[in-house]
């Protein structure tokens, strides 16, 4: 027996499948772009032939992300709040709080020792503080979004961001490097912005080792290292860690298929 | 028992005919008073023929009737910026649109009774409307609520300033003050807030007969416009007798009622319909609500009193809900989880009101770790449409209702 995972992300798509002991078969990624059900589908199909299997052997299939109603081949669907929390206690147990920053938002979520959503709280209005901080701060200095977090750690005098705004940062950016400041200073200070205001946001479910940190940005050394440092603590963070809301989708996936109970809404599936 | 509808239809009635008779032929050639809902004065103003217009209500109604987005767009094009409150500038916008409100066309004000002082903007906002419409303000300077309990200095304070008011109505209105009226009037509103409390407890049962927020909203209505009349005492009369027959029939606003929840704070009324679908999926029934007592915290005991006519307006002035001390008003939120058998609470902070949204992120921190209640705090606005951000919410209150039922299932 098989089950998958779909997080479909504003501007990834992720698919997961485990099989009947909950290992991880195979995985799938790329860019969500225009249609979120051609992404899902290329990203299952991708998945199935990975794991060397038939479409008919995965027996239950649970979306998450933004994308989760439009999943053409989804049983059914439950946030990504949930499904982070369930995938971040998969891969580290013992954690207790979650720190997942993505394309457009950021979520501080407190799990219990059996990965269930205790509390959590979200980035309102607003993608300061998100992945969409550094893409704007990587296209204002020229580089690539893989290569601000490497050349961050060089700092010696990391500047100070005081831009709130994800659009205005640029500006600020600008005018730091007109003054002849260096990038690696400039750039690890726009990592220590994003990561104090991401702890702000975990204080508000408060922060209970183990932290675990998910999402894409979380492949960014430099913003796992200006979290460490703000935060004054190791987090976890895994190489799967972009696959954290599809495991956990497929986590729930299984136990589905297991006979458990629904406690999401199952009415709403739409095409 | 009542069909059901009685109170709807008695409700439509009365005011249609509060709406008629702001028109030109309906005044009759009485005098407008202009106030705020919360601890206002008008079994006052009453007394001296005044016809009572309260800007946020035409400003919610306009939010529900989609016009307000319009509305505030004129105010922002005359200057007023994005970060003034919602309700100001649907205000600004009407009297801009010659005050061609959903109803018709609102009178101006003879009289601007600013009778909340403790929001920065209902002073400004009232300011404006003496400056744009050449009227007087009287602005009632009401003390902040430090305990439970009013102190006397301060209901003597806004005596006396009540005192003044009513000469200056006799003035405005040519109608000399009778206090025998005054007493009478607030008989009435007494007696249509003793029935209001009692419709608000059926809430207390299995399944609740009705959504103490989103129905609530509109319950209140009467007492937040007709307060002192016979029609408002009427109104609760019937409101109280059908809720009654709904709890006998065990009949609820939702089909299973799954989660009993508690709402701090205003509805998006411009998107009111939707943001309620959000948690009737989920089988959520508002069971008490902070919202609906902005036109009094009559259920905690703040009732007028024809015994003590000023002293009592004091009271009831000094008592709206966002005058409360912050401590108070968690300490309210508590008893409602405890005494309405709530399953949470859901916080909607509006992005406009800053006396409802100052100390809701420390409410939900003091509840969720202090008490252990499960509380959810969601964001937009009570009167601009544009800060309703549909996909946002429903990812929260999915996730929240996801994880209270995933947390049931597994008996923790």
């Amino acid at each position: 027996m098989y089950v998958a995972g779909a997080d479909i992300g504003s501007t990834t798509a992720k698919v997961v499948i485990l099989d009947g002991e909950g290992k991880i078969a195979a995985t799938s990624l790329g860019p969500t772009g225009a249609s979120i059900v051609e992404a899902a589908q290329r990203r299952f199909k991708e998945a199935i032939e990975a794991a060397k299997i038939d479409e008919h052997e995965v027996e239950f299939v649970v979306g998450t992300g933004y994308g989760r109603f439009k999943i053409p081949f989804g049983h059914t669907q439950i946030t990504e709040i949930s499904c982070h929390a369930k995938g971040a206690h998969y891969l580290f147990p013992g954690t207790r709080t979650i720190v997942d920053i993505g394309g457009q938002d950021t979520k501080a979520i407190g799990a219990d020792e059996r990965g269930e959503v205790t509390d959590f709280c979200m980035n309102d209005k607003c993608a300061a503080g998100t992945g969409r901080f550094l893409d704007n701060a990587a296209l204002a200095v020229g580089l690539s979004i893989d290569e601000i977090g490497p050349i961050s750690l060089k700092a010696a005098k990391p500047l100070r961001i005081t831009n709130v705004c994800t659009v205005f940062v640029e500006s600020e950016i600008m005018s730091h490097m007109a003054r002849g400041e260096k990038i690696e200073d400039v750039l690890r200070g726009v990592h220590n912005a994003i990561a104090i205001r991401s702890i702000a946001l975990m204080r508000r479910v408060g922060i209970t080792p183990e932290v675990t940190f998910t999402g894409g940005v979380s492949r960014n050394v430099g913003m796992v290292q200006a979290l460490e440092g703000q935060l004054g603590t190791k987090v976890n963070v895994s190489p799967l860690s972009q696959y954290v809301g599809a495991i956990g989708a497929a986590l729930y996936a299984l136990e589905r298929a297991r006979g458990a109970p629904p406690t999401e809404l199952v009415a709403e599936a739409s095409g | 028992m009542t069909d059901g509808d009685a109170g709807k239809d008695l409700q439509r009635r009365l005011l249609s005919e509060y709406y008629g008779s702001l028109s030109d032929e309906g005044r009759n050639g009485r005098k407008v008073a202009y106030m705020f809902v919360p601890g206002n004065v008008v079994e006052l103003t009453r007394c001296f023929d005044m016809l009572p217009v309260y800007p946020e209500i035409n400003a919610l109604q306009c939010g529900i009737k989609k016009m307000a987005g319009d509305l505030i767009l004129r105010a922002e094009n005359l200057g007023y910026s994005s970060d003034v409150c919602g309700y100001v500038k649907n205000d600004i916008g009407l009297m801009l649109s010659d005050r061609k409100s959903p109803f018709g066309v609102l009178p101006k004000p003879d009289l601007l009774v600013c009778n909340y002082s403790g929001c920065n903007t209902f002073v400004k906002w009232f300011e404006a409307l003496a400056h744009f419409y050449d009227a007087e303000l009287f602005v009632l300077d009401i003390p902040y609520l430090r305990e439970r309990e009013a102190a006397k200095e301060d209901v003597d304070y806004i005596v006396a300033q009540l005192e003044e008011l009513a000469t200056v109505c006799a003035r405005i209105s040519g109608v000399p003050f009778d206090r025998g009226r005054l007493r009478r009037t607030l008989e009435l509103s007494m007696e249509a807030e003793r029935l209001w409390v009692e419709a608000l407890k059926t809430a207390q049962s299995h399944p609740s007969p009705y959504d103490a927020y989103f129905e609530a909203v509109f319950y209140m209505a009467p007492l937040n416009i007709l307060r002192g009349t016979e029609g408002c005492v009427e109104y609760y009369r019937l409101l109280l007798e059908e809720l009654r027959a709904r709890q006998k029939e065990r009949r609820g606003p939702v089909p299973e009622e799954k989660f009993r929840v508690v709402f701090e704070g205003p509805p998006p009324w411009p998107h009111f319909r939707s943001f309620w679908e959000l948690f009737k999926r989920w089988g959520v029934c508002g069971v008490a609500s902070t919202y609906s007592k902005v036109g009094g915290l009559f259920d905690q005991g703040i009732l007028h009193d024809p015994a003590q006519p000023l002293e009592s307006i004091a009271r009831y002035a000094m008592n709206c809900y966002t005058n409360w001390n912050l401590g108070l008003r968690l300490d309210l939120l508590r008893r409602y989880v405890k005494e309405y058998e709530a399953d949470a609470v859901v916080i909607h902070s509006t992005k406009s009101c800053r006396s409802f949204s100052v100390g809701q992120a420390d409410f939900r921190e003091v509840l969720v770790k202090n008490d252990g209640i499960p509380t959810l705090m969601v964001e937009s606005d009570l009167a601009d449409p544009r800060y309703y951000s549909e996909a946002q919410l429903k990812n929260r209150i999915d996730a929240f209702f996801e994880s209270l039922s995933h947390r049931r299932l597994l008996g923790g």
